[in-house]
């Protein structure tokens, strides 16, 4: 017996326990107001259940995570975290997985209803005639049961529901109208929605490049970028620019982009128009005939190997960076001219900027 | 009688002792085992062995008896649905599932879902800790776990049905016959189990909801004596499971998986003078269907069909060194909605080597080339000793070079598959130390792994997510294993308990793994007095980081059970039991959003005749 207790002591005091009880949650308490700054919505993992909201004030003096949580403790914001949209003093967070939409005080975060009927895989939300419209996927794997949600903004109850083509994706509100991009869901799609926001009927669509992504409205025109079909699709296609006539919602313009090049992220800005392509941001204008051929600048220095969201506000360009999807994020904040001048941790997946003033 | 023996053999930590008249007979053993390299070529690492009495004794799923009664790890996604293993800080698909000496591990996805296999159906089940990759091929890294059925011979006639109903409406049904002569041996096994699922989060007012499943399973064995050199054997496994996947804290969930998985084998021993050979012949096939959404009929699904021809020839050249070379050809067949029509073929060769030049010591050498026009194979080996120094003491070391091959999801996934994926690969040594004395047997094994070329699914350029052979994994630590049981008149006492302590490094963050507690620890303690018996079970499972960088974290976590059996009758009996679980009611995950159930109950009726 001895000689085992002797192997005992010897093994055990060989091994190096690890303190795992480091915990640095210093005990944050809300700043009371959220507004002049940006929210920035962190997606969360799927399945994780870990969106949550950052906020960086305009100053850049002022950086805070996970404010939802701190403001409402005993709420779960939820399950991969699609969209934030503002209407009047409230925001509405989209979350993907959790099929409903929360609720709160823009300037506050406190928490003020909670959506969790009527959608099915829901993504993007747009405001208009007083109503709240949300595409939904409906399944995944089902083409024909896509929709967008009119939500009624004082009963937060839907409304209706307006069938559309297969994986509705972003929107945006112009003139009572309201412009839907099929990115195509599971598939592939080349369409623009067009839906009348008084009347919550569908009234045409638009046939534009493969996979619209992002949607910009400038001077009665529609701006699409389209990515084209990824090398993992059914046949590669190059992504494209579109220019959109909101008067007779004809295509007015397009300006493809090199075989194999997939744009995202489309900003107008004052008639400087942003794009990026994997990690490198362009840089082009309203009127441009030709795509510039070198970005204004890259990400590589940061090891931001593709960028997740972007945004330009202020003469100021917003990168969040998604590192590889289960730790926290990374957020770049970059002069008009791409010198890097402030950088933030913040939630999982940082998925787009919000300035909330 | 009976229940008094189930005590007494479980001794779960039973060394593998090398008694010096232990293998001196050349002859068939009256029990049959398949997993011949479980029995003659794993005396240089830790074997632990789970016998029929253990297994029997567990009310719950094949999870639950791992779980409490060794150090690997689970990480389940709620009771009931997927499970997966990881053996020393390794990866569910690092750790290999041995059927009758068949690797089983999923084709497609790497990984044994240990909720797809009924615990019953085998009559001892074996954990075979660290490499094996030279024996067992791919994916014995951290270790490997051996589902065995052990025909026997002699008459016998044995019936058996066991009954259990539980919380949340959870329903097992299992019948068990076996029947053997001097030159027949059968077995048969049928197991039903279903539940609602349904159980209400701790401290909440959500409940598991979409959480249901029923699986059936089937397992026949036979075995037939020719005469008196040559036997013939037939295993045959079905299982057919349906589980609705339950929704998390935070996500509702619409879905539902079935499995239909088939293995069948077919065994030819000849046994001539030193010559032992066997021919092996094994079908395998697995099947599921994903449904997004119960409600609809639309799905997606996979297919993967294995083929597999081994010739295996052991020679003993003397009582003290024993030659076993093995030739192995495999074909694999995958289809599916993600991952197209492809095939696999790999030839492998294996040289055993065992040398017993003194009573007390042992050395092993298993070498092992591949051929195949998948990825380039790596030559593995393995080296080890056991040395017997004192009576009561047993010194084993053991070195091995293993691997991992990359899956049909991993090759062929459409879209994403990367062709160009080599195999993880790892070095690794151990030590153990073993004491036996009278009542106390106690274990203590240190190991050491480096992994290299770990494959990682991270999004490339355009965020198409793809498989590279990225990372670097350091993983070491320490196992204790202490069995105690003694014996006061009709008193009986056991008590079981075992810790793992690891550190798994990814070599470029230097940030532990996710999913991997740096502690791990389980207690049984049982006790029986005439046809009464009690047991408690205990399980401790440490912080797990959840995210890489190591921000985000679930909590620790202490589950205890606690059950009572009374057996009416002797031989013939009928056996009346009452289980709590979770009896302290602790709230936890096993992962992120998927609380566990909270206190529940079970009664179970056998019986034997």
């Amino acid at each position: 017996m001895k000689f085992s207790k002797l192997f005992l002591t010897v093994l055990v005091s060989s091994l190096f326990f690890v303190s795992c009880s480091d915990d640095d949650n210093e005990n944050e308490t809300p700043l009371g107001s959220y507004d002049n700054g940006v929210l920035i919505l962190n997606q969360g993992g799927f399945g994780n259940g870990n969106a949550s909201v950052s906020y960086l004030s305009d100053d850049f003096t002022t950086q805070q995570n996970n404010i939802f949580s701190l403001v409402n403790p005993t709420i779960t914001l939820g399950d991969t975290a699609q969209d934030m949209g503002f209407y009047q003093n409230l925001a509405f967070v989209v979350l993907n997985a959790s099929n409903k939409i929360e609720v709160m005080n823009r300037y506050t975060m406190a928490h003020v209803a909670t959506i969790a009927t009527g959608l099915s895989n829901p993504r993007y939300i747009a405001f208009s005639n007083g109503k709240g419209f949300v595409t939904n996927w409906g399944d995944g794997g089902s083409t024909s049961d896509d929709y967008v949600a009119v939500l009624n903004l004082s009963t937060y109850a839907i409304i209706t529901n307006i069938p559309v083509a297969e994986g509705p994706e972003r929107i945006i509100e112009e003139n009572n109208k309201l412009y839907v991009a099929h990115a195509g869901g599971y598939g592939y799609g080349n369409k623009i929605s067009v839906i009348n926001g008084a009347t919550n009927a569908f009234v045409t669509a638009i046939t534009v490049g493969d996979v619209p992504n992002s949607l910009e409205i400038e001077n009665g025109s529609l701006y699409v970028i389209c990515g084209g079909n990824p090398v993992f699709g059914p046949t590669e296609t190059a992504g494209s620019l579109v220019k959109i006539n909101l008067s007779n919602n004809t295509v007015s313009n397009t300006i493809n982009f090199p075989a194999a090049t997939h744009p995202s992220n489309l900003v107008v800005d004052d008639n400087n128009v942003f794009y990026t392509v994997d990690n490198e941001i362009y840089k082009s204008t309203l009127n441009a005939t030709t795509l510039p051929t070198t970005p204004l600048f890259t990400t590589t220095a940061q090891g931001v190997y593709g960028i997740y969201s972007f945004a330009v506000e202020d003469n100021k360009i917003y990168v969040g960076d998604a590192v590889d999807y289960s730790s926290n994020g990374k957020i770049y904040v970059y002069s008009s001219t791409g010198t890097l001048e402030k950088d933030y941790t913040v939630g999982v997946i940082p998925a787009g900027f919000y300035f909330n003033d | 009688m009976t229940l008094k023996k189930q005590f007494l053999f479980a001794v779960l930590f039973v060394c593998q002792c090398i008694c010096a008249q232990q293998d001196s007979i050349v002859k068939l053993d009256e029990v049959l085992i398949s997993d011949l390299q479980l029995k003659k070529f794993s005396n240089s690492q830790s074997v632990l062995k789970l016998p029929d009495s253990i297994i029997s004794k567990n009310k719950t799923s094949l999870t639950n008896l791992l779980n409490y009664n060794s150090v690997i790890y689970f990480k389940e996604n709620g009771l009931g649905m997927v499970s997966s293993p990881s053996f020393r800080g390794t990866t569910a698909q690092q750790t290999a599932v041995i059927w009758n000496g068949i690797n089983i591990n999923s084709q497609l996805n790497g990984q044994t879902d240990f909720n797809t296999i009924s615990a019953k159906g085998f009559n001892s089940i074996s954990i075979r800790a660290g490499g094996g990759s030279s024996v067992y091929g791919s994916s014995a890294i951290g270790g490997s776990i051996h589902l065995n059925n052990d025909l026997s011979f002699g008459n016998s006639f044995d019936n058996s049905l066991q009954m259990s109903y539980g919380s949340f409406n959870s329903l097992g049904v299992n019948y068990k016959m076996q029947m053997a002569s001097a030159r027949f041996s059968s077995q048969i096994s049928i197991s039903r189990n279903s539940s609602d699922n349904d159980y209400a989060y701790l401290d909440s007012d959500k409940k598991n909801e979409n959480g249901q499943f029923y699986n059936t399973s089937f397992n026949l064995n036979l075995g037939y004596k020719i005469d008196s050199k040559n036997v013939l054997k037939l295993y045959s496994y079905l299982f057919d499971g349906e589980r609705h996947f339950s929704g998390t804290l935070a996500a509702p969930s619409k879905s539902k998986y079935s499995d239909l998985n088939t293995r069948n084998l077919l065994e030819w021993i000849g046994s001539y003078n030193q010559f032992t050979s066997k021919v092996k012949v094994a079908f395998l096939s697995e099947k599921y269907k994903y449904f997004e959404n119960a409600a609809t009929s639309i799905f997606s699904d996979a297919k993967a069909e294995m083929f597999t021809a081994k010739y295996d020839l052991l020679y003993k050249v003397n009582s003290k060194l024993e030659l076993n070379s093995i030739l192995d050809y495999t074909q694999t067949k995958g289809f599916g909605s993600d991952i197209g029509e492809n095939k696999r073929q790999i030839g492998s060769g294996i040289l055993l080597l065992k040398h017993k030049p003194f009573s007390n010591f042992l050395y092993e050498i298993t070498v092992r080339k591949e051929i195949t026009s998948n990825y380039k194979s790596p030559i593995l080996f393995s080296v080890g000793t056991n040395y017997k120094a004192f009576s009561f003491y047993n010194l084993k070391i053991n070195a091995s070079k293993n691997y991992r091959i990359p899956t049909f999801n991993d090759l062929y996934y459409q879209g994403s598959g990367n062709l160009n994926l080599k195999p993880e690969s790892s070095y690794q040594a151990e030590i153990g130390h073993e004491f036996k004395f009278k009542n106390t047997t106690f274990s203590v094994t240190n190991y050491y792994i480096k992994i290299q070329d770990l494959l990682r699914w991270s999004p490339g350029s355009g965020g198409n997510w793809t498989p590279n052979n990225v990372a670097k994994v350091t993983t070491y630590g320490a196992e204790f294993l202490l069995n105690y049981n003694k014996k006061i008149g009709k008193n009986q006492f056991d008590f079981t308990t075992t810790y793992a302590y690891t550190i798994s490094e990814d070599e470029e963050k230097e940030k532990q793994l996710i999913y991997v507690p740096y502690h791990k620890f389980t207690a049984a303690l049982a006790y029986s007095f005439d046809k009464l018996s009690a047991h408690y079970q205990y399980l401790y499972n440490g912080e797990v980081f959840t995210s890489s960088d190591n921000f985000y974290s679930l909590n620790d976590y202490l589950v205890s059970n606690v059950g009572i059996d009374y057996q009416f009758g002797k031989k013939k009996f009928l056996q009346l039991g009452f289980d709590v679980l979770n009896v302290f009611n602790e709230n936890y995950q096993s992962v992120s959003m998927r609380p566990m159930p909270g206190r529940n109950y079970t009664i179970n009726l056998t019986f034997n005749f």
